[in-house]
């Protein structure tokens, strides 16, 4: 892997403009009506769920199975392929990455298009029964703040460590909507605060697909220490 | 050996004589894995436990798990609640109830938990509406409705309404909305029933009360109506500090499957229900009988209501047939407060089934997937939202489903403990009783319109 050119002086005394808040997130559940048996039903609840829908089936999802490592992208694909037996459509729908969307609606839109290509090219498909029915929910979303703040790396790695999953999904996957920026709350600190450009990208580029929330966590501390020049710690350091 | 004579480990069978031990046939005729000792289980119910506090979780759920409950407490600290339902024990929700009201003060969230009364005919009344929402056939009367609205009108003139949160459980106490005044206080509806296939007449008597509510709430998407109110999802939950899923002393463990006859040398697959069909013992044994062709293992099936149910008897009495001489199918009815050697049997299991055809919620799912262990479910009910397929456990749909899972599993054990890991943290998220507490702090905040939603 190539190192990382950072600039010159000891990252760990730099002190940033302003600090970094850890704030958490708490989701309560609502139960929608739309419902779907085929994906005919499946493609009008998508084009018509409220955007908190969509944000529930793919983003929240994601911290929901935080402890999945391989085989869980969103709730759509895994309908599609545990009770529609679509594993084509399950194949392409897993693949939308939510951090490549900076709004729900371009990522709607995107749904929308792979189940209308899907269906157009396999019209049988389009009435037949699924196993288990398609329930749309929606996500109600609380922000929590900690205690925990940062002023410089030290500080950001301890609060990174200290700090649940469920803040490490809000600032690292859900800030994408906040932002409306392909990026995340923790890269736009070490960038904007810290002159940290090039290990802020870094940070953006670990894969949440391929890791749970614990390994993304443990990627972020480990980028940050090898760039403080720190041995790397064991994983459940 | 005849099949009357066979003997199952029936502890505290009050139809006996004074018993702390197994009902059994002759001794001399019993096949070796029947010759066990006698396991000493009360026939009385012990004292409760004194129920936990926050910081016991501490281990469970971690330190910024419960700041985050106490933070969002906060704002609540001068509210209070009121939660009704019909039974003060016995069931799950005066379970859950026993645990959430003393958690939720604690928090300082001001929670009472009241208990409507009723005479022999409104419980009668009450249970032919939860059978008849379940879909059960039912012959819905002009003095059935009487009977339900005179015991609400007579409890809601007895009672109090001065909250803030009014909590209702379940449609026995659903005509206390009667109470409820304009701009004053919010009321929720907490079903904790599958409402999925309800008797038309009944759920149309109740659903005009149910539309009255600010909101409800189901224990699973599938188990929910269309109504004109919004809708939350709370899955059930278990308590990962009660008798039958907090962490147990290894010597104990073993002692349970010693008593048992149970050997932990040999892969041990068990299922955790009361004898009914709806939980289809007899298709497990079945299952477990086409596996051992290939795979050698020791089924166990431990359950009660064999004692106390005609039907269970005659089950209990279907599966021993099934069963046959078969040593290495053990069969235990135990007593209602056998939490701990429960937990001990999931605990010292290979694979834990529960393979229903008819299931509400399936909690037992749950328990055994917070104790780590690949976990095959039958797809019905609340089982689905439990083991997601492949990731959290394996989900079956027929006897021979069931008898291959068993063989994979019990033949890629790297790929079964995989399947446990992550049905752990799938309850540690989404099914214990934290979570739970967390729900209702955000549905109070939610309801109060003091939301600090994003």
């Amino acid at each position: 892997m190539a190192s990382v050119a950072l600039p010159e002086g000891n990252l760990r005394s730099r002190w940033a403009r302003a600090p970094f808040y850890f704030n958490s997130a708490a989701h309560l559940l609502r139960i929608l009506r739309q419902q779907a048996s085929t994906l005919d039903e499946f493609l009008v609840g998508l084009q018509t769920v409220p955007d908190d829908s969509i944000f529930e089936h793919t983003f929240q999802t994601l911290q929901e199975h935080h402890f999945i490592r391989e085989g869980f992208s969103n709730d759509f694909a895994h309908w599609a392929f545990a009770s529609c037996n679509e594993i084509e459509l399950a194949e392409r729908l897993a693949g939308v990455d939510v951090r490549e969307f900076t709004s729900i609606q371009s990522l709607r839109d995107t749904l929308v298009g792979i189940v209308e290509a899907y269906l157009k090219a396999n019209p049988p498909a389009r009435e037949r029964q699924a196993r288990e029915k398609f329930y749309f929910r929606a996500s109600d979303t609380f922000v929590v703040p900690t205690p925990l703040m940062a002023r410089n790396l030290p500080e950001f790695v301890d609060g990174l460590q200290k700090v649940s999953i469920y803040s490490i999904h809000y600032h690292f996957i859900d800030a994408r909507l906040r932002l409306k920026l392909a990026n995340n709350d923790f890269s736009i600190w070490l960038e904007e605060e810290l002159d940290l450009g090039q290990l802020a990208d870094r940070l953006n580029r670990i894969d949440i697909y391929t890791s749970t929330l614990q390994d993304v966590r443990y990627s972020l501390v480990h980028i940050l220490e090898a760039a403080m020049d720190r041995p790397p710690r064991s994983r459940t350091a | 050996m005849n099949q009357k004579d066979r003997k199952t480990t029936s502890v505290a069978d009050q139809s006996a004589a004074p018993t702390e031990e197994i009902s059994m046939a002759s001794e001399s005729q019993a096949p070796p894995a029947e010759r066990r000792r006698r396991p000493r289980i009360s026939t009385t119910p012990p004292a409760p436990a004194p129920p936990p506090v926050l910081d016991d979780y501490e281990p469970v759920i971690g330190r910024t798990q419960l700041d985050e409950l106490r933070y969002l407490a906060r704002g609540l600290r001068t509210k209070t609640v009121k939660m009704v339902n019909s039974t003060a024990v016995g069931g799950g929700v005066a379970e859950i109830l026993n645990r959430l009201v003393p958690l939720m003060n604690e928090l300082e969230v001001l929670t009472k938990w009241e208990v409507i009364t009723g005479g022999n005919d409104f419980y009668e009344v009450t249970k032919g509406f939860h059978n008849a929402l379940h879909g059960a056939e039912y012959q819905l009367s002009k003095e059935a409705l009487e009977i339900f609205m005179t015991y609400n009108e007579q409890n809601r003139q007895r009672m109090e309404f001065a909250e803030d949160l009014f909590v209702i459980h379940d449609p026995q106490p659903a005509g206390l909305i009667g109470s409820r005044e304009p701009n004053r206080g919010r009321w929720i509806w907490r079903c904790h029933i599958d409402l999925s296939n309800p008797h038309p007449d009944v759920w149309g008597f109740l659903r005009p009360m149910v539309e009255q509510y600010d909101a409800a709430i189901f224990s699973s998407p599938s188990f929910a109506r269309q109504l004109a109110i919004p809708q939350y999802l709370f899955y059930p939950c278990i308590d990962p500090l009660s008798e039958k899923n907090k962490d147990l002393e290894a010597s104990y463990i073993q002692k349970v499957c010693d008593d048992f006859g149970i050997d932990r040398t040999r892969p041990v697959v068990t299922q955790i229900s009361r004898f009914d069909r709806l939980k289809d013992p007899v298709g497990v044994i079945q299952a477990y009988k086409m596996a051992k062709k290939y795979v050698d293992c020791q089924l166990v099936l431990a359950g009660g209501g064999a004692t106390d149910d005609p039907e269970g008897a005659v089950v209990l009495q279907e599966v021993m047939d099934v069963a046959g001489d078969d040593p290495d199918v053990i069969i235990l009815n135990l007593p209602p407060w056998s939490a701990l050697e429960i937990n001990a049997l999931q605990t010292a299991s290979d694979i834990v089934i529960q393979k229903s055809i008819k299931e509400g919620f399936g909690l037992t799912v749950a328990e055994a997937l917070w104790k780590g262990k690949p976990v095959i479910g039958g797809a019905v009910g609340g089982i689905p939202n439990q083991i997601i397929h492949k990731l959290t456990g394996v989900l079956v749909h027929s006897v021979e489903g069931c008898a291959y899972q068993i063989r994979y599993l019990l033949t890629h054990p790297k790929f079964a403990a995989g399947l446990g890991r992550n049905g752990r943290e799938h309850v540690k998220e989404n099914f214990l009783i934290t979570t739970n507490v967390k729900r209702w702090l955000l549905l109070f905040e939610a309801m109060l319109g003091m939301s600090r939603a994003a």
